[in-house]
């Protein structure tokens, strides 16, 4: 009665190998790459990426602090799961195949699970009049309350009724279920259109997250910062950063005042600035500036 | 139904669809967020920090995983509009109506962005071709570059959750200077806008109190357009202005809609421009000091004039003859004051030509220079000269500008003259969350501040986008939106005035 279970290749290998092989699906909003399924989520996180969450949480929606999904990934992250053959593009919602069919088959999921939660309702109002009964009587014992409770529990069934109303309905949040069609294998370098131009700077960029991030260091966008990325020596989950990189090619020449605005920034909020070049034979040069006062 | 649910977890790996038994058991989740702890300095291999590392993370994907579930009675159903870009609600609006949404032709309406924010909410459920769509399916649908685009949604959300009002910013609703200035009443509720709106018969919101007798004068005006029925003319606005949400009321003569004079009925306009504005710059002033000399002055079109009046051509002979053309005669005094402002050319000065030789002009330029006496010689003499004569009396404040060498600027000098440039654009109005509870959708008032949305990848504003916005924006503050992958910063500019110990 369900979508056809989506095979993937991922899954039918083993958990350690899932991480590293398992491909994920993404998909465009507005030209920025989006993350929705949890799995994928999982995925990327375990392969040491990211990303910034964007939606409200389903749990306490009117707040900021903590967000939800979709996960917006860095235009570096995007690139490196390219890379590595880890990313396909996820289809756009198949207006064709929505036909009566798709409708007819919501619907008859709608009644089923109308039926199964009137049955666990009235389930759960007989519990709580067991229960109420039970200790109101206290010590009592006997027939006459037994019997008394049975009636008691006959007129529940009996005027019961689990009003349209107070049906659970789900929201979903990632496209999944009876509007979701089969995914199209279709491999990124192949599929995916390319939306940035390449200047040094972003290639410059690019280098040094990779570098980083084969190091094993997990970085997040740090515009608040004045730099490119913030470098955290584990999960963001459970430790600081340390280091606000800012990405410059080789040949570029930056002003004195620039310097001392990153560096004066990085002093202030207790982190290291460092000033990461690529250079073209494939090592990442790092220099890391620290306030250090007049000796 | 048990094994089929056991046979979907395990197979649907990306199935994320919760079993009605799920669905049920919903009711009693937890609505508290836990709190995190203090965080680690430096991963040091050790398997206490594992273990609290997983602990977290599982706690992560906990709360990310979790979908919303509601009660299909709380649910606002709603179906979304491709062509029009927005979703007409088919149950009635909640609580949500006050501060969000507009009504046209009998029905209500959400833009996208307000939709897509109440679907997070869990609040509304959007359909389209009879099934539900998802969250992924609102941002790809709702969103785009041309309408709203993603980073506008964030800013959107994220002032949204935070308790603000949020509206689209209409940049033709908003009066301009010269309308400021002669303090036209405001114009009506935005959102009407978006569709091409049919004005029933119903009353318009500018006059609603007034409007039946209103209606009813018009009606009468129509018997007697021959002649110039001045007598009917001020009941008209004085019915309207006894109703108190009429300051409008009365002035409604001059409103560029003004109804059709043939038509039974207020007509539907066609055209989009139902506004209440002056586009000061089509209506003509005859300029009777050209050199044309006009006999007669045209009449004015007859929307520019209160209901009722008919002009005919205006003779204006007679106005030319009492105008006075002739050259003004300056007094000596002004004219030689005048000379003197004029470049000084040494030759054409009269004394000057007397001076025979060398040594005349020299003893002329002496006795010039002892008449202004009290001033010394030398430093009057030369080219450069002193700023200001001590014997001349001046203000400390004047002195004082004198010697300045930056003069002081506000933000809105010739910001007149710039035209708005497509890269920045004022987004959003947002209104304080406090006043909530009597906001009215139709007279918003003055926002707290407005919002214009931009990237940490992209220019920063420079000095002519900041002038062109905040004059665009009149005297309400605008605010720029950073968003950088998930994290938005807001930056303002404001005008600060230097303290200045004088007293001109």
């Amino acid at each position: 009665m369900e979508a056809p279970p989506c095979r993937q290749l991922g899954e039918l290998q083993p958990e350690q190998e899932r991480s590293s092989s398992a491909v994920v699906g993404l998909s465009l909003c507005d030209s920025a790459p989006l993350l929705w399924r949890i799995q994928d989520l999982k995925t990327v996180r375990s392969s040491g990426l990211v990303g910034a969450l964007l939606g409200a949480l389903p749990r306490t929606p009117r707040q900021n602090i903590r967000l939800g999904r979709p996960l917006l990934l860095l235009p570096e992250e995007e690139r490196l799961l390219r890379e590595r053959h880890s990313a396909a593009a996820l289809p756009a919602r198949n207006q064709d195949a929505v036909g009566t069919e798709l409708q007819q088959r919501y619907e008859e999921e709608e009644q089923r699970s109308y039926e199964e939660q009137s049955i666990l309702a009235l389930e759960d109002r007989r519990s709580a009049l067991l229960r109420a009964m039970t200790s109101s009587s206290g010590s009592e014992c006997g027939a006459g309350s037994d019997e008394a409770l049975q009636g008691r529990l006959l007129a529940l069934g009996q005027n019961f009724t689990f009003p349209r109303s107070a049906l659970a309905v789900q929201l979903s949040t990632a496209r999944a279920g009876l509007s979701h069609c089969q995914e199209a294998r279709a491999f990124l370098q192949a599929d995916w259109p390319i939306r940035e131009q390449d200047s040094p700077r972003r290639e410059a960029r690019y280098q040094v997250f990779r570098d980083l991030r084969g190091r094993g260091f997990f970085l997040t966008s740090a515009g608040k910062f004045g730099g490119d990325f913030l470098v955290y020596p584990g999960d963001p989950l459970r430790f600081h950063a340390h280091f606000i990189a800012v990405c410059l090619t080789l040949d570029e020449s930056i002003c004195m005042l620039d310097v001392l605005c990153v560096a004066r920034l990085g002093s202030n909020v207790k982190k290291t600035v460092l000033l990461c070049s690529p250079a073209p034979d494939g090592p990442v040069h790092y220099t890391s500036l620290q306030w250090s006062g007049m000796v | 139904m048990a094994d089929q649910n056991k046979t979907e977890s395990a197979n649907n790996f990306y199935n994320e669809i919760l079993s009605p038994c799920e669905l049920f058991a919903a009711r009693s989740r937890s609505h508290k967020l836990p709190a995190r702890g203090q965080k680690d300095f430096y991963p040091d291999d050790s398997e206490e920090q594992r273990q609290r590392l997983q602990q977290s993370l599982d706690e992560h994907w906990r709360l990310i995983s979790e979908e919303r579930v509601e009660r299909l009675g709380n649910l606002v159903k709603g179906v979304w509009i491709p062509s029009e870009r927005i979703v007409e609600l088919q149950s009635p609006a909640g609580k949500f109506w006050q501060t969000m949404g507009f009504s046209a032709e009998g029905k209500q309406y959400l833009l996208p962005e307000e939709a897509l924010y109440l679907m997070e909410c869990g609040n509304l459920l959007v359909s389209h071709q009879d099934l539900p769509l998802s969250i992924q399916d609102g941002y790809e649908m709702f969103l785009s570059a041309d309408a709203v685009s993603l980073q506008q949604y964030q800013v959107f959300g994220h002032l949204k959750r935070l308790g603000y009002v949020v509206h689209r910013f209409d940049p033709s609703s908003e009066p301009s200077s010269y309308a400021r200035q002669l303090n036209l009443p405001p114009s009506r509720e935005r959102g009407g806008r978006q569709l091409k709106r049919k004005r029933s018969p119903s009353p318009t919101p500018t006059c609603s109190k007034g409007e039946s007798p209103a209606e009813k004068m018009e009606e009468d005006d129509k018997l007697p357009e021959s002649h110039l029925p001045t007598s009917a003319e001020p009941p008209e606005p004085q019915s309207c202005s006894s109703g108190s949400a009429a300051e409008a009321g009365a002035r409604t003569w001059w409103m560029t809609d003004v109804p059709d004079r043939q038509a039974d009925k207020r007509p539907s306009p066609g055209s989009p421009s139902a506004r209440s504005r002056w586009n000061f710059s089509a209506i003509p002033f005859p300029d009777l000091g050209s050199t044309g000399r006009p006999r007669s002055v045209a009449p004015p079109h007859p929307s520019l004039l209160p209901g009722g009046v008919t002009v005919g051509v205006c003779d204006v002979a007679s106005w030319m003859r009492k105008v006075n053309l002739r050259e003004v005669r300056m007094s000596r005094k002004e004219e030689e004051r005048e000379r003197r402002r004029r470049r000084r050319d040494v030759n054409k000065d009269r004394e000057v030509q007397r001076c025979r030789n060398w040594a005349e002009y020299h003893e002329l330029l002496a006795r010039r220079q002892a008449a202004r006496e009290g001033r010394p010689a030398h430093l009057w003499s030369g080219e450069v000269t002193p700023l200001h004569d001590p014997t001349q009396p001046i203000s400390t404040a004047e002195l004082l500008e004198k010697i300045s060498v930056i003069t002081s600027t506000n933000l809105l000098e010739g910001a007149s003259r710039l035209k708005g440039s497509e890269e920045w654009r004022i987004c959003f109005n947002v209104y304080q969350p406090d006043s909530v509870a009597d906001f009215k959708k139709s007279n918003p008032g003055k926002p707290y501040t407005r919002m214009c949305v931009c990237s940490f990848d992209g220019p920063v504003p420079d000095l002519r986008a900041i002038k062109q916005l905040a004059f665009q924006s009149g005297d309400v503050l605008v605010v720029f939106a950073v968003v950088d992958h998930g994290d938005i910063s807001f930056y303002t500019f404001k005008d600060f005035q230097l303290p200045r110990d004088v007293y001109p």
